[in-house]
């Protein structure tokens, strides 16, 4: 009974999430055809006429009536279908996947570097509270994650890029280039990634470690952890039985509640990098009021968050099985 | 276990001895960096470029019109070799070049060229980009080489806006296509054109071009063009990772580096792009002309060019029309930066500062108050102007929005003062609208010179119409224009040096410097027979000394 209850609640929840995501961009002043008269870049204005416009609406469906709209737009999402971009002119969906796996591998390399290294690096602090490592290591992670990230991708391209010319200063990959051998183009891949994943390592490993330290500092502080000293247990045993599975219950919750910002949260990132992302491209379609792919868009992030919550959930049960019977 | 070890070692040495030891001959390869956020410009057919002008160069690279544009803006003969107008400006005869190939090696017709102008008619709302296509009325086949077009009125930019504009499609590839937006195989890209795409890649912002090597102009003098998306274009040309890029306003003072530099070339040209103030022609108090005169000497262009674009830029033509055009009107008046004399206009209207706390008040007493619209991009200038008319008494209010908010704000009419720029001011169609996107401004004289001038196929007579309608907006002035920026494009020598402005813009007036005739020379001799170079060992080197060893160790082993 109980999981019925929660996945009716995943289900309400998409469904809000996804009348929000069709009006509300429909309630922003302009209209996807106004970047076709000129986002006023070094271009020519196109100055649209009236039955210019109308036939525009008409192809794209939106002189339908807005309630006509919105159920065209949940059959063809029934169907898998997301839509056909305006701007970018070609299928939702392809635009999508097209960025979200250079998302997912810069945010996923780097998310897993943070929170291991927050971790880690929290425990050690919290272990030897006040001693020399844990003031070193506060000072210093506080300090570099204090820079914004834009400002430390452009350090790192000047040092590591220009400077020393040992990384590529833009973009994902080379593009067009042929490779013998599917390593080289890893490597280039992997070349490419490394300043940008760094970048955000850094920006995001403050939050982590402090997270963890505290946690950490009001685990050691329990009794139990007192009694396990008293059995005389192994230090290392206490900490990674007693102490760390116990101080992780709160960093479960953040990465939980992360997913969505760092699917679009990258966009300082992929700017300074030309990295291409979800950042930018969700930026674009506000921009351009491209509704199918705002639609497109932050269904996918409204997704990530509720699936995020979900492995939270089952993640939680299992640090915490008292979760369970409550 | 050994055998699998050793055989998965040869695999690997096998295909490095194949592929990682192959000699590469060398291409003459030409990168071309964008500086924007993306350098995506969409699927490079003639449907599916996003609506821009680097949209349209790139779409150009692989389709052909029936004229083109030189250097000069002179229109010179592509597809067409030549042509005739009647008398009556409606009839236009194309006699077409013969033995020319599309690229999958069927031959160039009247047949595709009738089929384009009925084609991009009927598809119009796909043809985004074309506006002129109400002039067509319809075109008809003479032989095989010749076609006429019969338009429903003369026009005068017909050579260069349509003719010259207007991509022309392979009849056997889009015969059968009802719904060209969303057709983008490969074959949507088959053109006559001096380049022939390769790969497009969405994500990355990255096109790849090879030469056309039987195009009918020449073989291009590169092998390969690439365009791709760059964080930074002056570090990506210093590194070597493009080979071109250009620069644009405030950006090009990092042109000043590469000047000195003998490795770069450094080429400016004209921006064909305008900054204005937009004024509501139908509110209180900027309906009144001398009121807007008043704002207009208020304002310091040159603290604003100096202070916001560093000097990469001129003092706008009040006319609109871009100095540097064969269309612009001198010596019309600028209203230069003029206190005293704003001040007096404002004292003559009525706007006087009767409660002495430094903001002149309406006639009926109320503080003389607005609201500047404009986007993010030019708050700079919009803060300058504030502080300018503060000087003069008027308060001014800046708001930063989005450009969607604000062109609908705009087209709304509710608004007193406003800046936004556009490009295609070497073009007098851009006259049109003055003041887009609102349309506060109406004057029966203007709109009549305008339509007149789009008919007059005589260049003197028009140009004297085009003169007219300048000097009506200096006067008027429903916008006040502040400046036009400077642009210019940086290229490695060695790579290719031919790059030019093309006076007027590109096609209905794009200023890239990618006009194709940069790729093309009509005595293109063949070029030098390829030399190898082999390339530098590697990660396949590494890979296959390992396996050397491992299958030399295993063997030696077993021998024990």
């Amino acid at each position: 009974m109980h999981q019925i209850t929660k996945i009716a609640g995943y289900v309400a929840i998409i469904l809000v999430v996804l009348s929000f995501n069709f009006f509300l961009p429909r309630v922003m002043p302009g209209d996807p055809f106004s970047f076709l008269t000129g986002d006023p870049s070094m271009d020519m204005p196109i100055v649209l006429d009236e039955e210019m416009r109308a036939e525009l609406l008409a192809y794209y469906g939106l002189d339908k009536p807005l309630l006509q709209q919105f159920s065209d737009y949940m059959l063809n999402l029934l169907h898998g279908n997301l839509g056909w971009s305006i701007y970018f002119n070609a299928p939702v969906s392809n635009i999508l996947i097209g960025r979200l796996k250079w998302t997912l591998l810069l945010v996923g390399t780097a998310t897993a570097i943070y929170m291991v290294l927050g971790i880690v690096l929290g425990t050690i602090s919290a272990w030897k509270r006040g001693g020399k490592r844990d003031v070193g290591l506060l000072t210093f992670i506080l300090s570099i994650s204090s820079l914004p990230s834009f400002f430390l991708g452009m350090l790192f391209i000047i040092l590591f890029g220009i400077k020393l010319e040992l990384f590529p200063i833009f973009g994902a990959q080379t593009p067009f280039m042929r490779y013998s051998t599917p390593f080289g183009a890893t490597a280039d891949i992997f070349r490419h990634l490394l300043l940008p994943a760094a970048t955000l390592v850094i920006a995001h490993i403050g939050g982590v470690y402090l997270l963890m330290r505290n946690s950490m500092l009001n685990v050691v502080g329990e009794d139990y952890i007192l009694t396990a000293r008293a059995k005389g247990l192994a230090e290392w045993y206490i900490l990674r039985k007693h102490a760390m599975k116990n101080a992780l219950l709160p960093i479960t919750t953040m990465i939980a509640l992360r997913v969505g910002f760092m699917i679009s949260g990258t966009i300082f990132v992929e700017t300074v990098f030309a990295y291409p992302g979800v950042g930018i491209l969700l930026y674009d379609a506000v921009t351009y009021r491209d509704y199918p792919l705002l639609q497109g868009a932050f269904l996918i992030i409204t997704l990530a968050i509720i699936a995020a919550n979900f492995v939270a959930d089952i993640i939680y049960v299992r640090l915490d099985p008292r979760v369970k019977h409550e | 276990m050994k055998k699998i070890i050793a055989i998965f070692c040869l695999a690997i040495l096998l295909c490095c001895a194949f592929s990682g030891a192959a000699v590469v001959a060398e291409e003459k390869v030409v990168k071309v960096g964008v500086g924007a956020p993306s350098g995506d410009w969409g699927y490079p057919s003639p449907f599916g470029f996003y609506p821009r002008g680097p949209g349209y160069i790139r779409m150009s690279f692989g389709f052909d019109t029936l004229t083109w544009k030189d250097q000069n803006g002179v229109v010179i003969p592509w597809l067409a070799d030549s042509w005739e107008m009647s008398d009556d400006g409606k009839t236009w005869t194309f006699h077409l070049h013969e033995g020319v190939k599309w690229h999958d090696g069927e031959l160039f017709t009247a047949k595709d060229v009738k089929f384009t102008f009925d084609y991009t008619k009927k598809q119009k709302i796909a043809f985004k980009w074309f506006q002129s296509l109400d002039y067509i009325d319809h075109a008809d086949i003479v032989d095989d080489y010749t076609v006429v077009i019969y338009l429903t009125k003369p026009f005068a930019q017909f050579l260069a806006d349509i003719a010259g504009d207007v991509p022309i499609i392979p009849e056997h590839i889009w015969k059968d296509v009802s719904d060209p937006t969303k057709f983008t195989g490969y074959e949507a890209v088959i053109g006559t054109g001096p380049f022939k795409l390769v790969e497009y890649n969405k994500d990355l912002g990255c096109y790849e071009w090879e030469a056309n090597k039987e195009y009918f102009k020449g073989k291009p003098v590169i092998d390969k063009l690439i365009s791709m998306a760059v964080n930074d274009p002056a570090a990506a040309l210093t590194t070597g990772g493009i080979d071109e890029t250009s620069f644009w306003g405030q950006s090009a003072e990092a042109a000043s580096d590469f000047e000195n530099n003998p490795d770069f070339g450094v080429r400016w040209g004209p921006s064909y792009w305008v900054l204005q103030v937009i004024f509501n022609c139908e509110k209180y108090p900027t309906n009144i002309t001398a009121f807007r005169k008043a704002l207009a000497y208020g304002i310091d262009r040159k603290e604003i060019i100096e202070q916001v674009v560093h000097g990469y830029g001129i003092s706008a033509n009040t006319g609109i029309i871009h100095p540097d055009t064969e269309w612009y009107k001198p010596d019309l008046p600028g209203y230069e930066h003029n206190v005293t004399k704003s001040n007096e206009i404002f004292d003559s209207l009525n706007f006087t500062d009767t409660n002495s706390n430094g903001i002149r008040e309406y006639p009926t007493g109320e503080e003389l108050e607005f609201e500047l619209l404009t986007i993010g991009k030019y708050s700079r200038e919009a803060e300058l102007i504030k502080s300018q008319l503060k000087e003069v008494g008027i308060e001014i209010g800046v708001k930063v929005m989005d450009w969607s908010t604000m062109d609908a704000i705009l087209k709304e009419g509710n608004f007193f003062i406003a800046i936004n720029g556009h490009g295609g001011i070497s073009n007098p169609r851009i006259l049109k609208a003055p003041d887009w996107p609102a349309s506060t401004f109406h004057n029966d004289d203007y709109d009549s010179t305008f339509t007149a001038q789009e008919k007059t196929t005589i260049v003197t007579a028009r140009k004297e119409l085009v003169d007219h309608l300048q000097e009506i907006i200096a006067d008027d002035l429903p916008v006040y224009t502040l400046y036009h920026p400077k642009m210019c494009c940086v290229y490695r020598q060695e790579k290719l040096d031919t790059w030019f402005f093309t006076k007027g813009g590109v096609g209905i007036g794009i200023p890239i410097e990618m006009n194709k005739l940069v790729f093309i020379s009509e005595e293109a001799v063949s070029t030098p027979a390829p030399t190898s170079t082999p390339e530098q060992p590697g990660f396949e080197a590494v890979f296959a000394i390992v396996g050397l060893l491992a299958v030399a160790y295993l063997f030696l082993r077993r021998k024990k």
